[in-house]
Order: C-alpha cells, then sequence, then structure tokens
C-alpha cells in the first residue's frame, strides 16, 4: 500500500469514527449539559439529569373520572391538570400531591403517578377538630389553590396545607378532607390594610409553624402558629444598594417631610418561594431580574441568613449572566426551590426553564431542562413553555409546567449518580473513599471542577500537598490556601539547614562588600588629598 | 545640593528613589538626565505589569488570563506613560513650566522605580504567602505607589521650578489632558477606519467593475 493510499484509509477511519461517535453523542436530550469553571464561563459538561418521562393528566387517570355534575366546558378542562402551580411530595409514604389550580383541586397520586392510587381532593368539610365547627357552612371548595405542602406528625397524623389564593386563605386538613385550621388575613395593626392577602406559597416546619408567601408583602414570609395565631413576619430581604437607593438616602437629608412621604420608596423585593430541609433550615429564593442580593438564602429559626456568614451569599445562583438570543434577553428568574434529602439544592429557573442543582455548600452541580424556543414551544420532550414548581424524589426530580400542564420527570444519569456518590462520601468526611468516584468523574467530564477539589481534599488528606495544590490549582482559593499552608511549614521544616546558611552567606557577603568599598573610597581620597 | 556628585547615568535614578526631595533638584543641577535610562525603565514598567497579571501567586491574581492579550497591559503602561509625559508638557509649556519633554519623560521615568520595586516585591511574596498574610502584599503594593506619587510631585516642582500648590494643581489637570488626549486619539482611530473601510470598499467595488 502507497504511502498516500495509507493515509486515506486512515483519514476514512477517522471520518467514519467521527460520524459514529456524533451518532452517539448526539443524545435525546434538548438541551446540552453546562457548567461554569473557575472564570465564570460556561463549558460543555455532562448530564446529570435527563429526562424520563413526561405526564399530564391522563397518565394520572383523570380523564376516567366522573364529571358529569359539571358543564360540559368544565367537564374537558377537569380532564387535564389545568395551570397547575405547585407540587408536594411526601418523601416519607411516597405521596405526590399536586395543586391543580385552575381546576381547584388537589390531586394525590403516587410515584408512578398510578391512576388507581390517584385521588382528588375538591371539597372539604369543616370536621369536628374545628374549633368553630359550629358555623351554618359544612363544605367548601378551593378557588385557585397556588400551594400545597403536607407535614405529618410524630404521632402519625397528616395535615394538608393549601394556600387558596382566591379564597384569602390558607387551609389545613386532614386526610378526611376536614378542615383542622384556616390561615387568614391578620389583623390591620401588622398588615397593611391596602394590601391584599392572597396566599401564593405555604410550608409547614417541624413544630407546625405555617409560613405563608403573599406576594404583596415584602416584609418576608407569614409566620402562623399551628393554632392560626399571626407571630411575625419571617426572613425579608436587604434591600440592595443601588444607586437610586443612594441617592435616595441623600435626597432625605434635603426633603422636607411630606416630599419624603411622596417619595418612592426602596423596598426590598419580595420572597417568591420557600422550601425546608430536614434539619428545619428554610430556604427561600427571590424571583428578580434587577437585584442578585438573596437570590437564595437558608434561614434558621431566628430568621438569620446564615449563608451570609459562610460567604455563598455572595455566590451567583442561576446563570451567571443575561444572554441575547434572537432579540430575548434570558436572566435568571428563579421561581422555585427545592432542598432533597442530602442536602442538594435545586433552584428552577422560570426565565429558562433550567433547574440548577447546588451542593449544601453552593457548588454548582448540573444544569438541566430548558425552555422551547420559539417554534417548538415546548412540544419536545424535556422542553417547558413556563415552568411553576420543582420538587426531588429519591433521585428523580419533577418539574411542573403550567401552561404544558404536564409534569416533566427527570432521572439521574450514571455520571450524576457518580457526582453523588462522591460528594455523599466527601461530605461524610471519607476523603480518600471519595477519591475513586471522584476520578471516575475526571475520567468522562475533565471539566468538572468540584471533581478536583475532592481530589485535592483527598490529597491534603494522605499528605501528598504537591498533588493536592496541583488539585486545588485554579479550582479552590480555600483549598489552595490550606494545601499551601501545610506544603511551606514542610518545605521549610525540610529545607532549613540549607536556608538558613545561604541566609548567612549573603549577610557576611554583604559585611564584606561594604567593608571593602569603604576601603577602596579611603584609598581614593588620600590619593586625591595626595596630589 | 550635594555639589560635588558626579553619578554614572545609570545611578541617577537610584540616587532620586533615596532622596525624594532634594535628589531632584542634584539632577537638575548635574543635568542628569538620560533618555535611554529612562527608556529601560519605561519598559521595565510594562515588563512587571506583564509580570504582576502572569506570575503573582495564585492566592492574590485576580487577573483573567484564560486568553492573555498583551495589547491591554501596553496600553496601560508605555501607552499612559507617554499620555502623562505629553499631557504634562502641552499643559506646563503653558503655564511657565521650565521643563523640556526630554526633562519630563527622564523625571516621571525615574520616579515610577519605587512602584516598579514594590511591584516586584509583591510578585514575589505572593508566591509564598498566604491568605491571611496578605496584609503584606497591600503594604508594600501601597507603600510603592505612595512612594512614587511623592517623587512624581517632587519631581514635577523641580523640573518646571514650581511652587507645590501650582505643581499639585498642573498634576490633577494633566490627568485632565491626559482623558482629552485619549479621547481623541480614540475619535481620530475610528475616524481613521472608517476612512480606511470606505476607501477599501471604493477599491473592492473598481475591481469588481474592472475585472468583468
Amino acid at each position: 500500500m502507497s504511502l498516500r493510499k495509507k493515509l486515506a484509509a486512515v483519514a476514512m477511519a477517522a471520518v467514519v469514527s467521527l460520524t459514529a461517535l456524533s451518532v452517539s453523542a448526539g443524545a435525546d436530550e434538548p438541551y446540552t449539559g453546562y457548567n461554569y469553571d473557575w472564570w465564570g464561563d460556561p463549558i460543555p459538561s455532562q448530564n446529570g439529569f435527563v429526562v424520563d418521562k413526561v405526564v399530564d393528566g391522563s397518565d394520572m387517570g383523570l380523564d376516567k373520572l366522573d364529571y358529569s355534575d359539571k358543564s360540559s366546558t368544565m367537564q374537558a378542562q377537569l380532564k387535564n391538570l389545568s395551570e397547575p402551580a405547585d407540587i408536594f411530595i411526601d418523601q416519607k409514604f411516597g405521596k405526590f400531591y399536586i395543586a391543580d389550580s385552575k381546576n381547584n383541586r388537589i390531586i394525590v397520586t403516587d410515584e408512578n403517578f398510578d391512576p388507581k392510587n390517584t385521588r382528588v381532593i375538591d371539597t372539604l368539610h369543616y370536621g369536628s377538630e374545628f374549633p368553630e365547627s359550629t358555623s351554618t357552612i359544612k363544605k367548601t371548595t378551593f378557588k385557585n389553590p397556588q400551594g400545597v405542602y403536607v407535614r405529618t406528625n410524630t404521632e402519625g397524623y397528616t395535615r394538608i396545607y393549601v394556600a387558596d389564593y382566591d379564597n384569602n386563605r390558607v387551609v389545613a386538613f386532614n386526610e378526611n378532607n376536614e378542615i383542622v385550621m384556616e390561615y387568614v388575613r391578620p389583623s390591620s395593626d401588622v398588615f397593611d390594610e391596602d394590601k391584599t392577602f392572597n396566599p401564593k406559597k405555604v410550608i409547614v416546619d417541624s413544630a407546625f409553624n405555617v409560613y405563608v408567601i403573599v406576594p404583596s408583602i415584602t416584609q418576608g414570609a407569614l409566620q402562623f402558629s399551628e393554632f392560626g395565631l399571626f407571630n411575625s413576619y419571617y426572613g425579608a430581604n436587604r434591600v440592595e444598594a443601588t444607586a437610586e437607593v443612594i441617592a435616595q438616602q441623600f435626597w432625605k437629608l434635603i426633603y422636607t417631610r411630606d416630599q419624603i412621604i411622596a417619595m418612592r420608596r426602596s423596598v426590598a423585593i419580595s420572597i417568591s418561594n420557600l422550601d425546608v430541609d430536614e434539619e428545619g433550615f428554610i430556604y427561600t429564593v427571590t424571583e428578580t431580574k434587577s437585584a442578585d442580593t438573596d437570590v437564595l438564602k437558608k434561614l434558621n429559626p431566628a430568621g438569620t441568613n446564615i449563608f451570609i456568614k459562610l460567604g455563598y451569599s455572595e455566590n451567583t445562583f442561576g446563570d451567571f449572566a443575561t444572554r441575547y438570543y434572537k432579540g430575548t434577553s434570558y436572566s435568571s428568574a428563579i421561581t422555585d426551590v427545592d432542598v432533597d434529602e442530602q442536602g442538594n439544592i435545586y433552584l428552577l429557573d422560570f426565565a429558562t426553564g433550567r433547574v440548577f442543582q447546588y451542593t449544601d455548600e453552593c457548588d454548582l452541580l448540573f444544569i438541566f431542562g430548558t425552555k422551547g424556543y420559539k417554534n417548538s414551544q415546548g412540544t419536545q420532550k424535556g422542553t417547558f413553555r413556563s415552568v411553576s414548581a420543582v420538587e426531588t424524589y429519591h433521585d428523580k426530580v419533577y418539574v411542573v409546567d403550567n401552561i404544558k400542564n404536564s409534569i416533566t420527570v427527570f432521572k439521574q444519569t450514571e455520571f450524576g449518580a457518580i457526582v453523588q456518590k462522591a460528594i455523599k462520601l466527601f461530605n461524610e468526611g471519607l476523603y480518600d473513599e471519595a477519591k475513586a468516584p471522584w476520578e471516575e468523574v475526571l475520567r468522562r467530564d475533565a471539566n468538572y471542577w468540584l471533581a478536583y477539589i475532592g481530589l485535592g481534599n483527598a490529597y491534603l488528606n494522605q499528605n501528598d500537598y504537591q498533588t493536592a495544590l496541583d488539585y486545588f490549582y485554579r479550582t479552590s482559593r480555600a483549598g489552595y490556601n490550606r494545601a499551601f499552608k501545610s506544603f511551606r511549614i514542610e518545605f521549610i521544616r525540610a529545607n532549613f539547614n540549607w536556608m538558613l546558611i545561604i541566609v548567612l552567606v549573603i549577610i557576611v557577603a554583604l559585611i564584606v562588600l561594604s567593608y571593602v568599598r569603604k576601603s577602596i573610597r579611603k584609598k581614593k581620597a588620600a590619593a586625591k588629598g595626595g596630589k | 545640593m550635594r555639589f560635588d556628585l558626579d553619578l554614572p547615568a545609570w545611578k541617577w535614578p537610584f540616587y532620586v528613589m533615596r532622596h525624594p526631595f532634594e535628589g531632584y533638584e542634584d539632577l537638575r543641577w548635574k543635568k542628569g538626565y538620560n533618555m535611554k535610562v529612562a527608556w529601560v525603565i519605561v519598559i521595565a514598567f510594562f515588563i512587571i505589569s506583564v509580570a504582576s497579571a502572569q506570575f503573582t501567586g495564585f492566592l492574590f491574581n485576580r487577573t483573567y488570563v484564560k486568553v492573555f492579550n498583551i495589547v491591554p497591559y501596553f496600553s496601560s503602561s508605555v501607552i499612559l506613560f507617554l499620555t502623562w509625559v505629553i499631557g504634562n508638557w502641552s499643559l506646563c509649556t503653558l503655564f511657565d513650566g521650565e521643563g523640556t519633554m526630554k526633562n519630563i519623560f527622564c523625571v516621571s521615568a525615574y520616579a515610577l522605580l519605587p512602584y516598579l520595586f514594590s511591584e516586584v516585591i509583591v510578585i514575589i511574596a505572593s508566591n509564598f504567602l498566604l491568605r491571611t498574610e496578605g496584609g503584606f502584599i497591600t503594604f508594600f503594593r501601597y507603600l510603592g505607589i505612595v512612594w512614587s506619587v511623592v517623587l512624581m510631585i517632587s519631581a514635577m516642582k523641580t523640573v518646571h521650578q514650581y511652587s507645590i500648590p501650582k505643581t499639585l494643581v498642573a498634576m490633577f489637570f494633566t490627568v485632565v489632558a491626559m482623558a482629552i488626549i485619549l479621547f481623541l486619539a480614540v475619535l481620530l482611530l475610528t475616524l481613521f477606519q472608517q476612512v480606511f473601510v470606505f476607501g477599501y470598499s471604493v477599491y473592492t467595488e473598481l475591481m469588481y467593475r474592472f475585472s468583468i
């Protein structure tokens, strides 16, 4: 075979293998996994989550139910979900609760959305537990329920909380649909009379305190006690020091009282959603395009953001920069938050339809999901039109779309599972055991910077400082600092004698040099004087 | 003033650095201006500003060196320095300054020396220090800047034979003049670019017409 033929054969083989590669790499996902590197630039990454299935009302058997008592237009609408606003998953019992807002009902189903286990809640009764059960009204329905939350106590009784948006109340009821408590508008001395009380989201902590988000309120979430008493506002955002705010502070020095009252008030942006983790910390997110502060907060029971002290509140959550694509600008508007059992934080970006998965230390893990752009309009599997809620159950992520009227289920990929395993070991302090999975991660995706930090910590733990430094270089300043500290001490200990000798030699040389120079100068002066 | 000073040209910058107040008077008296030495300092300024971006230790390095472009470093060192000299000369010739362009160039370059030394110390030390010891870095950085500024004031005062207040005013307006010069330069560059693009499109048009 001549050289030219050989070359041609090699080229052909390369082309064939390339096309084969591109076919296998052309995954079904409508989005490309990406991550952010040390410089804050987006870089391609392996997908941590891929679309498993898309579930709508007919999968849950909603179209098989009997709606003969409803009008014909309502019947068609009731056969599917209609603008579902929220989902809650009871991790212990595997029960899914979906707030089917426009159909004024709550749907209870299971992990597989099995029609046999699907139950619809649309009518409630004032049960014997309700303090005002003497009321003449015995039945009530939902009106645009926007949020749902479920809390089971240690004795095993379950309470379902629904933010009943247009009924101006949060209603708590048990599994027999008997109302236990209603959380209504607080008295006017703590709640501005001009403001509406339309609860949008509700969560309940382990002490059965109820936190309600009312969009018109900027002082934070409303915290109610178990028995319906308004306690306080909780977790307000800070006012960001924009140029406008600073200018206003200046004008306030000059203006009269009346002018100050007439001024546009700069108030914090209201919280858009919250979640509570296993340990009782409450996470809030703020959907805003204008401010970067307090997008994600982790609040302790006193309402203090503990991310501030840890330095995570300086992080950028969601996409790092506003992107322009075909005439529209996209900047992250985080609309929902979920914390899974491992402590991973999931943020749902309304603007781009992406889910951002973070570790409990706010390190970005994966970005998945996307909004359908103009032509497809979210018809493709895994694209969205308007996302409203995110929840996790085991290693699956559920995203609700309130225009597609469906729930998209994402499952963890093999790569995502390896990363999770490594992080789990890493968080337990088993750095050496985490080494193998991190190395596997790097074999699959050499850009995955969290793996470098994990390996750096592993080597630091083994006192291999030089390797740790190499792994921490341009991945973690804190890690590099720690490794370098130990490295420096060891280096000085090992080379102290040499360094001492060098310093002594330099000092002696300087003394000798100055002596020699002096004597030369003296000689010169003597020579001049001699003339 | 020491009238017996007889220094080689390369020693003058070090001498004025060690004598911030009288050094420039001696320099003026002895006419120690040397363009070669001054150019060496200016080029060192450029090299050190590049080195600062490239070799400052990872813990203290905040520059985006993923894509390294030398042009910004050149313009923020050499071009900035030249603009300072030109701006100062054009301002001070109008306001009874005695310095010529060459004098201003030399004394300004000599005044940069402490800053360059401090930058070298910072670059070296940043490779050995931890984040908690960053105070040393900040200290040396500010020390160099302050020393250079003091030298620059002294240099301007001496080379133009100004009083201190007049020197400070002149330096402030030199900065304003620099801004104006840079603005005009950018404007000129853009306009010339447009003229070039116009000329080039006429040329291509003609080539198309005649090639048929």
